[in-house]
């Protein structure tokens, strides 16, 4: 500033008041820089909290002593295979024996894997006790001497308990045995289903609302409701979709009507059913999120559009929703997000806890949190760590799915 | 760049597995697989036709998270033992396990920690289904303090009535008890254990125990052991599997004398040894043998899994009714 | 084509025999009532819950021992002693929602300031999917975070005897870490979504960043905002798995947020899950107490709408 200009006659004034406002602005930066570290802070706590928890020593007891299991003095490591299925023979009942026989015929398999069936079925290591991450880093040498006092006969290993069995194992009663595959499977086919379903459903509603609805009392009430449906207790969907998708439309969602299963056993908790019933529960938010995202779009954009003789839905497909899309994608991330972690309404619905086989659409299911939920309620330790790796495992499903939105929305991003 | 891969990944990622699970078509339908090399002794027996390789089909079951571990471990072994067909086991709560299989009937098996009421007898008999109870187990109530509490160790069952009612601090059990105040921490009023206790201790009537100070519920054991853990003057009740899980920091009471131990549970000394069931009914068992098998499996097998997840054995006598109670609702004699 | 471009030329739009009269297009018109029944789709969804909770809420409110009055303005639920007051349970939810807002408003707002006005660009792209992340953990997980390691921590600031184990703070605190992403994600888009200009405009009469940023930027986001907040307040209301875990499960009647309590959805969560007939009084209080719910987001809902659209300012 021109300090003798007399158009500045309070510039002093002006250059006092500048530095203020630069102090407050300079304090104002540090306080929403401090709120963001704080948010990050308390976050990486949880983060860290769930993988102490995921990997760290576990001693192993077997039940049957694996030495004794040698024949002619050579351990089973080394034996050749058909000795091991001959142990196989011996140790299980003929029912065990001519499952596992019809699965996959003993001589077609790999002798790593007749070796897996020995530890597995005839072995079987038990979880004795387990340790976090950080008491195995901290008390290492204080774990090593007491397994070697109390539980002479167990082996120490440090391990993750994620881990590529860990995923593609159905699930076991037994902690060393257990696995997510069921319940990956159960949760991406659920939340596919609500994606199917809510996504263009309320992408459908949003543009209802923000570019054709006119201001009258039903389209409030309609927008009021929608913003209302955006507050009710997950749990609470639970309640209907088990009315509506179980109960009154239980021969569509068992797939009965289609025949694909027996009509005599056909129930309606299904993937299906869930899926629609977590649809139901996001949908409000999604349509939230993308009313957002479509007022974001100048006004001008539409006018040129429409000046240039363009209807209505041309306007709106061909430059009013790309535009919006990546305020849209962050809603549904957001949405699909707190879907697959859902778990109340999901046992409401009817996920069961343990299933024997691989879910289809049709079928009964479990998913990740409901497994989640079901090991950390349990007494023993061990099932605990599995609760960690299960989140693990979960966030890296959550990880993928907003990646492949992330890319879609970075692609679009313009600011106006 | 690397970004871009993420959208054709997650798509491949998405349609693989929608494809293996929908190219695994359900269990139930397959053909029960049958042995040409059957051994032709097996025959004669009635219970072939209950062994685990000779059955297939679908078996629901709904019911209490507390025999929920049991069940899992019986399907493991049932169906490692060569049962081809499809199991579920909802863990839902017995009385939401009731209402599946009294009301709705669409279980086939119900789990419970508690006898069945008259009322869902009733609900039962009105859909048709004459429940058969089968005891597969007991889960002892284990009353414990911390390990920092030094001077209780056993308790008279008067004694804990009063602690979980009346009595304001420990001086007023037993006046060499210090003056602190007792702070109590018992599973919420909707579960079994609950339940149980106050069947035992206060003949069914919960306004003592509900009315008492420093009372803190929850629904979930793990919690109660937390809170258990917090101070030298904190008791509380539930299953034994979470004390022996924290037996390093925590002290079983025993009660007029009786620690619980297998024995005592089994033999019914213990006093607060609480009953696991499994209900279904006969017409479902003999339209569906598979669901009969189970139960037999179950009640033969149940023995040698039960301690290892966690409870005790039921008496002898208890699972030799019961195994009755099975060759009577299959129409076979023992 | 060059004849078409001709005749434009003349008359300046190639006119029909129509005109310029509105035409009806058959396209359009299904267009819109396909998005006019997906707008009116979420009418079906309210009415089938208020049908399913008001049925058995019905069952409930007709048992001889309930008296509407008594359950409005009662201050103990002890449903097996027949007493069937809801306020222990509303207080605490309030309570555990008012923590969760208190922590989540202002750090997600300030967080979602920093994201998007003052972060770099690869900050921004680094974090904002990261904080995405979290708003889709189960909330057991939550949960059990709060009673294993921020119930400690308060015990040891403010004392074992002041703190107990199960309390609202802890259960309000870790909720307020759940929906801070989700406000911060939400209300940054709508900064974002600000029209540049209209920062430039500002900068252009001497405005300072901060200016800029607090009385330019964030009234004009202000209805974005308030969407965001508003689904971040219902979402505390309706969150379950933390309260059930780390909130406790006896319906104590008080305002101390270092104690016990139950909420409304921790108490319908644990009367669901358990072992209870379904055919007790208990059962019955649960829908209830989710229709009573329902009328209480409603009328959240109705209001703050209303203030969004006082405040709501359109900018081109």
């Amino acid at each position: 500033m021109k300090k003798n200009n007399p158009s500045y006659s309070n510039g002093g004034r002006f250059r006092d008041n500048l530095a203020t406002r630069h102090r407050a602005g300079v304090i104002w930066q540090i306080v929403f820089q401090a709120s963001t570290v704080i948010g990050i802070i308390a976050l990486t706590a949880l983060l860290l909290n769930i993988i102490d928890g995921a990997f760290g020593y576990v001693a192993y007891e077997a039940r049957v002593d694996p030495a004794s299991l040698a024949v002619d003095g050579v351990a089973i490591e080394d034996l050749p295979q058909e000795l091991l299925v001959e142990i196989l023979r011996q140790n299980l009942s003929s029912g065990a024996f001519n499952k596992l026989d019809n699965e996959i015929p003993f001589n077609e398999r790999s002798r790593i894997n007749v070796y897996d069936l020995v530890i597995e079925r005839i072995v079987r290591y038990d979880v004795t006790e387990s340790w976090t991450l950080r008491e195995s880093l901290t008390q290492g040498a204080e774990i090593r001497a007491r397994v070697i006092e109390e539980y002479p006969d167990a082996e120490l290993r440090f391990i993750s308990w994620i881990n590529a069995e860990f995923i593609q194992r159905p699930q076991s009663s037994e902690a060393v045995n257990a696995g997510v595959r069921t319940a990956i499977l159960g949760s991406l086919l659920t939340i596919l289903v609500t994606i199917l379903v809510a996504f263009p459903l309320g992408v459908g509603a949003a543009i209802y609302l923000e570019e054709y609805a006119l201001d009258n009392w039903l389209n409030r009430l309609i927008r009021t409701n929608i913003n209302n449906l955006a507050g009710v207790p997950s749990i609470i969907y639970g309640i209907l979709g088990l009315a509506i998708f179980v109960r009154v439309l239980g021969v569509l969602t068992s797939g009965a009507v289609f025949g694909s299963v027996d009509p005599t056993t056909a129930s309606g908790r299904t993937v299906l059913s869930a899926g629609l019933t977590l649809a139901l529960l996001v949908l409000p938010l999604i349509i939230i999120n993308a009313q957002e995202a479509l007022r974001a779009v100048p006004q001008s954009l539409r006018q040129a559009s429409l000046s240039v003789g363009a209807t209505k839905w041309q306007t709106v497909w061909s430059h009013v929703l790309p535009n919006a899309i990546p305020g849209i994608l962050t809603g549904t991330i957001l949405a699909v997000s707190r879907a697959i972690g859902e778990t109340a309404p999901l046992i409401v619905v009817g996920a069961s806890t343990a299933i024997s086989f691989d879910p289809n659409i049709f079928s009964r299911f479990t998913t990740l949190p409901i497994q989640i939920y079901q090991w950390t309620a349990r007494p023993q330790a061990e099932w605990r760590h599995l609760a960690a790796a299960a989140i693990l495992v979960l966030i890296v499903l959550l990880l993928s799915l907003n990646a492949t939105a992330i890319v879609l929305r970075n692609r679009s991003t313009k600011r106006f | 760049m690397r970004k871009h891969l993420f959208v054709p990944l997650f798509a491949i990622l998405i349609t693989s597995l929608v494809l293996a699970a929908c190219s695994a078509s359900p269990v139930a339908t397959e053909e029960p697989v049958v042995m040409t090399e059957q051994p032709t002794e097996a025959l004669p027996d009635p219970l072939a036709g209950y062994l685990p390789e000779n059955t297939s089909g679908e078996i629901i079951t709904a019911g209490s998270s507390t025999v929920f571990p049991l069940s899992e471990r019986m399907m493991q072994r049932f169906e490692e033992e060569g049962f081809t067909g499809a199991i579920t086991i909802d863990s839902i709560g017995s009385g939401a396990g009731f209402e599946r299989f009294c009301v709705n009937g669409e279980t086939d098996i119900a789990n419970a920690s508690r006898a069945i009421k008259d009322s869902e007898v009733e609900s039962c008999q009105s859909i048709g289904r004459e429940p058969i109870e089968f005891r597969v187990g007991t889960d002892a109530l284990a009353i414990v303090v911390s390990r920092a509490n030094d001077f209780a160790t056993d308790v008279t069952r008067l004694e804990l009535a009063a602690i979980f009612s009346t009595a304001e601090t420990w001086s007023d059990v037993r006046p060499e008890w210090p003056a602190e105040p007792i702070l109590r921490f018992i599973p919420g009023t909707d579960s079994g254990t609950f339940d149980y206790f106050v069947e035992e201790i206060f003949d069914e009537d919960e306004a003592p125990i509900l009315s008492a100070s420093n009372l803190q519920l929850s629904e979930d054991d793990n919690v109660l052991v937390q809170g258990v853990l917090g101070s030298p003057y904190a008791i509380g009740f539930f299953g034994f599997a979470y004390y022996q899980e924290n037996a390093g920091a925590l002290n079983v009471l025993a009660i007029d004398g009786v620690a619980p131990t297998a024995e005592t549970a089994e033999s019914g000394e213990y006093p607060l040894a609480r009953p696991l069931f499994i209900y279904s009914t006969a017409q479902i068992m003999q339209e569906k043998p598979q669901v009969a098998a189970f139960i037999y499996f179950y009640l033969t097998n149940v023995n040698y899994e039960i301690v290892d997840v966690g409870y005790f054995p039921a008496s002898q006598e208890a699972l030799e009714a019961a195994v009755d109670a099975w060759y009577a609702a299959v129409g076979l004699q023992p | 084509m060059p004849g078409k471009k001709e005749a434009a030329q003349g008359t300046g739009y190639p006119v029909r025999k129509e005109g310029l009269r509105k035409r009806r297009r058959v396209g359009e018109t299904i267009i819109q009532s396909l998005l006019f029944f997906a707008g009116f789709f979420s009418i079906f969804t309210t009415l089938g819950i208020v049908y399913e909770l008001g049925k058995e809420a019905l069952l409930f409110f007709r048992t001889p021992e309930v008296d509407p009055w008594e359950f409005l303005t009662g201050t103990s639920w002890q449903p097996h002693i027949n007493e069937f007051g809801i306020l222990p349970l509303a207080t605490s939810t309030f309570i555990t929602s008012l923590i969760a807002m208190t922590i989540a408003i202002p750090l997600g707002m300030a967080a979602a300031i920093y994201l998007s006005e003052y972060a770099s660009h690869k900050v921004r792209r680094t974090l904002k999917p990261i904080l995405e992340i979290l708003a889709g953990l189960p909330t057991i997980v939550y949960g059990y975070f709060a009673l294993m390691f921020v119930t400690p921590l308060l015990r040891s600031l403010f004392g074992n005897d002041v703190v107990q184990i199960y309390n609202m703070a802890s259960g309000g605190l870790v909720m307020g870490i759940l929906i801070l992403p989700l406000i911060a994600s939400m209300s940054e888009d709508a900064l974002n979504a600000v029209p540049r200009a209209l920062r430039e405009a500002a900068y252009g009469l001497g405005a300072t960043k901060l200016e800029v940023v607090l009385k330019v930027v964030v009234p004009a986001a202000l209805s974005g905002i308030a969407a965001a907040i508003i689904v971040g307040i219902s979402r505390a209301i309706g969150e379950t798995m933390i309260v059930a875990v780390s909130v406790g499960a006896g319906p104590n009647f008080t305002f101390n947020p270092f104690q016990s309590a139950e909420t409304m959805t921790g108490h319908i969560v644990r009367i669901s899950g358990g072992d209870l007939s379904y055919d007790s009084i208990d059962y019955n209080s649960i829908f209830a107490i989710g229709l009573l719910l329902f009328f209480i987001t409603l009328t959240l809902n109705i209001v703050s709408q209303r203030i969004v659209r006082r405040f709501r300012e359109v900018y081109e």
